[in-house]
């Protein structure tokens, strides 16, 4: 062996590796923030980036109070009583620098109510100094406590379908009228139909048996075309599979026509049934594939034994063809739970995850916090079922859908 | 074989679980957004309201005709409102369930592929839609308002005009929202001794008078995903309003005047001189083009602001306070209506009835009356276009909206909302390029060619 073979190995796989590890960060990094940014307060959402919560909060506007307002009220703002400037009271009148300005502008007992030092004369620059004090002044007001900088209420406001100005929690303990009114504020709510606890039990519900049936169905199809003989099997088999390319698209209207006269519009059996029969196509083709993989002799000492076919499907197709199965129900899952277009269409009262996450956008874009907290809610479950079956992933590709 | 046995036994269990949800689940299927108001006592169907009308309304009878529907008949209704909208057009049918005993059963998507799935399969039996797009394309399967019992004389003629199509008025305007208005903060205004200016002239001044004293006039921002540009559109038409008139902008929109008119030349360049130009608005071309609506209203009203001044449909009201709840409006936050534009631009929502049963008949009946109209203006979502509605508003803002509305010279509906998409799509293009720095009547040619296209008959 070449005395610096192993080193050659390590540097010729330095692009690969780069390559890697930039892929991981690409998807990484905005993974991070969506995750950073459920967990931070609705305010703080709106007013900053996800990525100052690894910086330290500063408390600007301690030196421009000490220069004007320290001297007559305080270092703590208490020093006049009628006019305390660490009270929330005081503070809600003044929102902004500019109302603040205002008032100083009027006379306190016939003399300027900050003469020295003076405010400076450009009414900018004055604004610019009044809102790093105000900033201080919310400081003095909230006692100097830092607020909170995590919180769980986005995703409370999300599994109920929360829409108003304050949260959920918040609501519920004011007891404001607007939120008592669509709410029970108990458990109940998790099944309010404008909330994702609904909408997941609505996803489940169309993914469990959409992924199932068409599976089933194309186990019992696959064995038949792989190991019964009937007429015309390579042609039916042809055509089956040649309806892969059907556009889900241009089925829609006729589809929804046929559905309303059966009177299966927003039916869950009308989902399934779509789901199932474009399902099919290529399970069928995939685990025809495979199944025509096994061994002939294997089936022919069965039948020889003495077992039919009904035995021989059950007791070793199926079996053995478990990690065709396995990769088919990931796929057919994951497609099932990132639908839109279907659900949106075929299922429009009950929503399902993706539908109602567009629900809960306020109508102009808003709403960021909440829509943070239902991403994440949306793809937990995905994300389980794709770690859980992981290995039957690649194994049942390479095994199915490579072979012609 | 043991292994077999369990995936088995998990699968089943799996599939009955489901089917035992769905099952369950079913029944409960026709009530998405709102509960089933059921058949509460049908034999009071004749005027129930009535007996609950407030004490202030007196002046109107209100009475709900229900035009033969009986209790527990079932209204499937299509919109895009959702939110805090949707609690406010379920408050404004709740009277007519009330009375009628008619189940309403909703859904809201804004998806115009939704719409055109629905309308060509499951057309719902009443729409509202933010334009007049249905009306041309699904004609015939639409009724004429007029013979369902509805009022037209609650409308004025150029709202009868934009819901008329071959003689047949099928759609009725139901919310309005004005955008010839420009958001301001009257404290800040107070702070550098601004005053609202009255003629577009002063408003040139104005302009002039904030960049000189070293602030910003302007908040612009056109970023909104696909519709990138709408709100140069907005303005622009306004520019429009103020140089040319109403007229000249209806003769934009049916393609009589060619979109690369010396008029339209004017406008862009007016607009162009503030749009571009980092003293007038905030971050010149770039913060133009890549700051979103949104934030472009918000720059107005941060502390200390960014800017002066936006110019933004009526909506934006509601968007300040929702960022920022501290702020009042009337001393924080306030608007006044373009200066010097002969018409006011807006937008509306129109509703379209696909079937004519005596449920819908109701429904069109109930929203184009004078009830209907005092019922939708003191429940507050927007303006209502219907004649009736003058006066009944109870909150503030909406009042000066309504008046502002009713002193407009005239009205013009919004060109992007109006003319066909590929025109408007195009119409955005030159905007953008315009902003960017490309010669202006170069920016217009492509635009007015997507017009002569869509337009040509």
């Amino acid at each position: 062996m070449k005395p610096f073979s192993s080193l050659n190995r390590i540097f010729s796989n330095i692009p690969i590796h780069a390559a890697l590890i930039l892929l991981c960060l690409l998807w990484i990094v905005p993974t991070l923030g969506l995750f950073v940014t459920s967990f931070r307060p609705r305010e703080d959402v709106r007013t900053s980036g996800w990525w100052t919560v690894f910086q330290p909060r500063q408390v600007v506007g301690e030196t421009e109070y000490d220069t004007y307002c320290a001297s007559c009220h305080g270092a703590d703002g208490k020093e006049i009583s009628a006019a305390d400037l660490s009270s929330p009271e005081l503070l809600v009148d003044y929102p902004r620098s500019n109302r603040l300005l205002t008032a100083l502008r009027k006379d306190i007992d016939g003399k300027p109510h900050l003469s020295d030092p003076a405010l400076p004369s450009n009414p900018n620059k004055a604004l610019d100094t009044l809102s790093k004090i105000l900033d201080y002044m919310r400081s003095l007001s909230s006692g100097g406590t830092a607020k909170e900088r995590f919180t769980l209420r986005n995703y409370a406001d999300a599994l109920v379908g929360y829409k108003g100005t304050q949260d959920y929690l918040t609501d519920c303990q004011q007891g404001v009228a607007s939120a008592l009114a669509k709410f029970q504020c108990n458990s109940s709510d998790l099944l309010n139909p404008e909330g994702m606890g609904r909408a997941l039990l609505n996803t489940i519900m169309v993914a469990v048996p959409a992924t199932i049936l068409p599976i089933l169905l194309a186990a019992f199809a696959a064995y038949a075309f792989t190991w019964m003989d009937f007429k015309g099997r390579q042609l039916l088999f042809i055509i089956l599979v040649g309806l892969q390319i059907v556009p889900l698209q241009m089925t829609l209207v006729p589809i929804a026509r046929l559905y309303a006269q059966l009177g299966m519009q927003s039916t869950f059996y009308g989902i399934w049934l779509f789901h199932t029969a474009f399902g099919l196509p290529y399970a069928i083709f995939l685990m025809s594939n495979f199944l025509r993989g096994l061994p002939r002799e294997l089936f022919e000492s069965a039948y020889i034994d003495g077992a039919n076919h009904w035995i021989s499907f059950w007791n070793m197709a199926l079996p053995l063809a478990l990690p065709a199965i396995a990769a088919l129900g990931i796929f057919q899952f994951l497609w099932l739970w990132n639908d839109f277009l279907v659900a949106k269409i075929f299922l429009t009262t009950q929503p399902v995850l993706t539908v109602q996450i567009t629900n809960l956008i306020d109508p102009r874009g808003g709403n960021w916090h909440i829509l943070t907290g239902a991403a994440f809610l949306s793809f937990i479950i995905p994300m389980l079922v794709f770690f859980a079956f992981q290995r039957y992933f690649v194994r049942g590709l390479t095994a199915g859908a490579v072979k012609g | 074989m043991k292994n077999k046995n369990k995936i088995w036994l998990i699968i089943s269990v799996l599939v009955i679980f489901a089917m035992t949800l769905a099952a369950c689940g079913a029944p409960a299927t026709p009530a998405p957004t709102q509960a089933p108001v059921t058949t509460e006592a049908p034999a009071e169907t004749q005027a129930p309201v009535a007996t609950e009308a407030p004490a202030e309304t007196q002046a109107l009878a209100p009475v709900i005709d229900c035009m033969g529907a009986a209790a527990g008949d079932q209204l499937n209704v299509m919109y895009q409102w959702s939110g805090a909208e949707e609690e406010k057009i379920n408050a404004i049918f709740k009277p007519f369930i009330d009375a009628c005993g008619v189940q309403i059963v909703a859904e809201s998507t804004r998806d115009a592929a939704v719409l055109d799935t629905k309308a060509k399969s499951t057309p719902p039996d009443v729409l509202f839609w933010p334009t007049t797009a249905p009306m041309t394309l699904y004609t015939a399967q639409l009724k004429d308002l007029g013979s369902l019992g509805a009022d037209a004389g609650s409308y004025a003629s150029f709202w009868q005009a934009l819901g008329t199509t071959g003689g047949q008025w099928l759609a009725a305007p139901v919310k309005a929202d004005i955008k010839s208005i420009i958001w301001y903060s009257p404290v800040q205004f107070e702070t550098f001794g601004y005053s609202v200016p009255a003629t577009f002239d002063e408003l040139d001044s104005l302009v002039d008078r904030m960049a000189a004293d070293g602030n910003i006039p302007w908040s612009m921002g056109f970023g909104s995903d696909a519709a990138t540009g709408w709100t140069g559109s907005d303005f622009i038409q306004d520019l429009l309003l103020t140089q040319q008139g109403p007229d000249y902008v209806m003769g934009l929109i049916d393609g009589s005047i060619p979109y690369d008119d010396a008029g339209v030349v004017e406008a862009y360049q007016t607009y162009v001189k503030w749009a571009a130009d980092p003293k007038y608005t905030v971050g010149g071309a770039e913060g133009t083009v890549n700051t979103p609506f949104l934030d472009a209203i918000y720059k107005v009203f941060s502390d200390p602001p960014e800017a002066m001044m936006v110019k933004q449909s009526g909506f934006a009201g509601g968007e300040i306070v929702k960022q920022y709840p501290s702020l009042q409006y009337g001393t924080d936050f306030d608007f006044f209506a373009f200066p010097g534009a002969k018409g006011m631009q807006g937008g509306a929502d129109y509703m379209m009835a696909f079937s004519d049963t005596p449920a819908v008949k109701a429904l069109v009946t109930y929203l184009t009356s004078a009830y209907g109209a005092q019922v939708w203006a003191e429940t507050g979502f927007d303006l209502s276009p219907n004649k009736n509605a003058v006066g009944k508003y109870t909150d503030a803002q909406l009042s000066k909206k309504a008046e502002a509305l009713a002193n407009a010279s005239g009205f013009t509906p919004d060109l992007g909302d109006t003319i066909p998409a590929p025109f408007g799509e195009a119409e955005w293009k030159a905007i953008i390029a315009a902003v960017q720095g490309e010669d202006i009547p170069k920016a217009l040619a492509a635009a007015a060619a997507a017009q002569a296209e869509a337009l040509k008959q």
